[in-house]
């Protein structure tokens, strides 16, 4: 599980890749939590290059997603691979997130 | 060593204190003794001088009033001293001299009778010559000044024939009482010596006679005799002071004893007078010859007290190196349990001791522990894998120590040669039998188990010679059927029968020696079997198993020492099985869930799905193996989960199995997915996706289980 952050304006990008399993869940839920923070930003969580996500991983991204609510900021989920958007299909995260697809 | 020479120094101080003692009184004794000899000796030698002495003065005053008579006609006169010689032998000379002008005939007259020596004749000689001038001689003027008898001083007569002598006188009167004439009687004084070497009471011991002037007259060194005084002597010694003291006593006519130091050596003067000649008669004896005896007999003793000394010394360096010996015992009993020790942890090196010991390998899970008793023993397990079969063995060597161990080590070496090229148990055992009762004059023996596991197919042979049947864990755990044949060692040629059985997946074996099964606790109850399957329930990491089971039999023996090794070999096979059947065990630690999508693709890799579905698929089974993970084992705590996928057809059943607390997901609220951000809760999006995915969730606790079955069918 990689995460590589890079900023531009008021506009943080995450962008993950590999397997957000459980494990891989874990060892980035520090640095998510310092995100959260910055919540008052817009965040795109760039998903091109991430092919599993388990609920630890949703409730990353669920995390940031009420810490946007709370500080006015936004989060912006970016190119979802069809397996992680039937995940978001099945827990109704498609109705929490703004899901971009493409650039 | 230090006491030793202690113990030596003390016994020398002592004895030398008694034979200070035993030598002073001894000298006392030796010293009385002396006196009372020279007593005797001198009172005897004054004696005999007396005796002399007497003879001569009787032989004078016999003859005085023949010679009163004689006064009247002179010319008879001569026939005086003539009878007194002739009739006395000790007199060798004897005059009746007259007093110048007392005859008007003979002015001077005095006529002398002499012996000879020789002849013994009678010569008549005058001593009224012009040379001799008898009236000035000390003979004639003394008697005449004291008027009484006198003993003169000795003196070499010449006229005599040069002997020395003595001459006694006495006054002759006349009727009127006027003194008229002396007469004399010589005695010579050469019998002295001769007297005086009659009185020697000790070798070295030597006498002297002086007169009363002091002049030495008998004496061993004759150049003395006659010519020196004992004062002159006394002058030219070393000691003139001790000398005088002497010289004063003994001629003021005492007796006594007096010692006297006199170049270098102190002599005893043992002396006494002589009556009326004034001489001092004495013994001189020197102090070395006095005490030579007692010094030789103090040398001897002195000589016995070394030897005694140096023998007591001896013995005290023989107790000591005893001691030495008994301290070396000690250092090598202490060498040797140290070596014991070395010995132990060599046995040990040679077993294989790495957990777990196929780390690369999925169809095989083994554990082994050796809990040694006190001292060596001689417990042995073994394995190895050769071409795609696990070898491995138990055994028990009759006996502890080193004889045991050394049993042991031949034991496990035989084992691998033999098993090298050979894969049948049963052959392994005889050949190995055939070694070891080839010649065992030690009578040892080794109840020994041996088994090859075909690992690809789980098929088990196995051959036991004398060994306690192992356990067998599959639905239910029993003891694995044995022929019980004998121990090696004991029966040559005995042709040992091979067994076999079939492992699935996930049977086990559970090997142990009878340390562990005859544990005793303090009331002497054993470990037993029954215990032992107890503790066997359930299916754990075969680690965990042994760790478990050694903390029971901990717990079960208490304080009671453990007296026999104690050894445990577990085979938890995990190959071959059912082809729909697949298990995976895991620990409760969270990156084990990267171990999941592998399994997951294997257990669907024989049935038709979707990439998608197996991709939630996976996601399903993580949700439902991490919820065990997170929450079933408290942290810290070594824990399994182990996961049994079945397909059946299109149907995919995983059953999620872990020992754990009692946990049941399923109890948990259905999820609102269609609630907005705020409201949302964190936590249930696990067992959601669980539920969604699946077609069922059914948990079930079963003996101290949670056991999660969830299915889909495709």
């Amino acid at each position: 599980m990689e995460v590589n952050t890079s900023r531009e304006n008021n506009t943080i990008t995450v962008h993950f890749s590999g397997r957000m399993d459980t494990p891989g869940a874990q060892e980035i839920t520090p640095q998510m939590n310092a995100l959260a923070e910055e919540a008052d930003k817009t965040i795109i969580l760039d998903c091109t290059d991430l092919s599993y996500i388990s609920s630890s991983g949703l409730r990353i991204f669920l995390t940031l997603r009420k810490a946007a609510l709370d500080k006015g900021g936004k989060i912006i989920v970016r190119n979802i691979c069809d397996s992680i958007r039937s995940v978001f299909m099945m827990t109704g995260f498609l109705n929490l997130f703004e899901v971009h697809s493409a650039k | 060593m230090k006491a030793g020479l202690l113990v030596v120094v003390v016994a020398a101080i002592s004895l030398e204190a008694t034979s200070i003692i035993q030598y002073i009184y001894s000298q006392r004794a030796i010293q009385q003794e002396a006196s009372l000899r020279a007593e005797s000796e001198l009172e005897s030698a004054e004696n005999r001088i007396m005796d002399v002495v007497d003879q001569a003065e009787a032989a004078v005053r016999n003859s005085v009033w023949v010679a009163q008579w004689c006064l009247e006609s002179p010319d008879s006169i001569q026939r005086i001293p003539q009878r007194v010689v002739s009739e006395n032998p000790v007199v060798v000379g004897s005059t009746m001299a007259l007093v110048p002008g007392y005859s008007e005939k003979y002015p001077l007259y005095a006529p002398y009778a002499a012996r000879d020596m020789k002849t013994g004749e009678i010569r008549m000689l005058s001593l009224a010559t012009e040379e001799y001038d008898y009236p000035s001689m000390e003979w004639f003027t003394k008697p005449l000044e004291l008027q009484d008898s006198y003993w003169s001083e000795p003196y070499f007569d010449e006229n005599g024939g040069d002997i020395l002598m003595t001459t006694f006188s006495m006054p002759i009167k006349d009727k009127d009482g006027t003194i008229a004439a002396i007469l004399t009687a010589d005695i010579s004084l050469d019998w002295l010596s001769e007297l005086v070497d009659d009185m020697m009471v000790y070798p070295k011991a030597f006498n002297m006679i002086v007169s009363r002037s002091g002049q030495i007259m008998v004496c061993p060194v004759e150049t003395l005799v006659m010519h020196k005084t004992i004062d002159q002597f006394a002058m030219e010694s070393d000691n003139y002071e001790g000398l005088n003291f002497v010289n004063e006593a003994m001629l003021s006519g005492q007796s006594g004893e007096i010692p006297v130091r006199y170049k270098g050596q102190t002599n005893h003067v043992y002396f006494s007078p002589v009556e009326r000649t004034g001489w001092s008669l004495s013994i001189v004896i020197p102090e070395s010859v006095l005490y030579s005896g007692v010094r030789r007999v103090s040398v001897i003793v002195k000589l016995l007290q070394l030897l005694g000394l140096i023998m007591l010394m001896v013995i005290l360096r023989v107790l000591a190196k005893n001691q030495f010996k008994y301290y070396t015992l000690n250092e090598q009993k202490k060498r040797m349990e140290n070596e014991l020790h070395i010995a132990s942890e060599i046995q040990m090196a040679m077993i294989p001791k790495t957990f777990p010991p196929f780390p690369e390998r999925k169809d095989i899970d083994m554990a082994a522990a050796i809990i040694p008793a006190k001292e060596v023993g001689g417990d042995l397990y073994d394995f190895f894998i050769r071409d795609e079969k696990l070898f491995f063995c138990i055994g028990d060597v009759s006996g502890k120590g080193i004889p045991a161990s050394l049993v042991m080590a031949v034991t496990r070496s035989l084992f691998r040669a033999m098993s090298a090229h050979e894969d049948n148990p049963a052959k392994i055992v005889t050949l190995m039998n055939e070694t070891m009762s080839d010649d065992n004059k030690s009578n040892m023996f080794v109840t020994f188990f041996c088994g090859v596991l075909d690992l690809a197919k789980g098929q088990l042979h196995y051959c036991n010679a004398g060994h306690n049947p192992p356990m067998i864990l599959t639905d239910a755990i029993r003891m694995l059927p044995i022929e019980p044949n004998v121990p090696l060692g004991i029966l040559k040629g005995m042709e040992f029968v091979e067994q076999e059985t079939s492992f699935n997946y996930d049977d086990a074996l559970f090997l142990y020696t009878d340390g562990l099964s005859e544990a005793e606790n303090i009331t002497q109850e054993q470990f037993g079997e029954s215990r032992i399957e107890a503790a066997l329930h359930g299916r754990k990491r075969s680690d965990v198993h042994l760790k478990n089971i050694e903390q029971k039999v901990a717990q079960f023996v208490g304080e009671a020492p453990q007296s026999d090794d104690l050894t445990m070999l577990f085979i938890h096979y995990l190959g071959h099985g059912s082809k729909n059947t697949q298990r995976l065990t895991l620990h409760n630690d969270i990156k084990q869930i990267a171990l999941l999508p592998e399994f997951v693709d294997a257990v669907t890799g024989q049935v038709k799905i979707e990439p998608l579905d197996i991709a939630n698929l996976n996601l399903a089974l993580e949700e439902a193996v991490a919820n065990v993970i997170s929450y079933a084992y408290p942290e810290g705590t070594d824990g399994l989960v182990t996961i049994d996928a079945c397909v059946e057809g299109s149907k995919v059943t995983f059953v999620i199995t872990d020992s754990g607390k009692a946990f049941d997901p399923t109890a948990k609220e259905e999820l609102d997915i269609t609630a907005g951000v705020e409201e949302r809760p964190i936590g249930g999006l696990g067992i959601h996706l669980v539920r969604t995915i699946m077609d069922t969730v059914s948990y079930e606790r079963k003996e101290e289980q949670n056991i999660l079955t969830i299915t889909k069918t495709y």
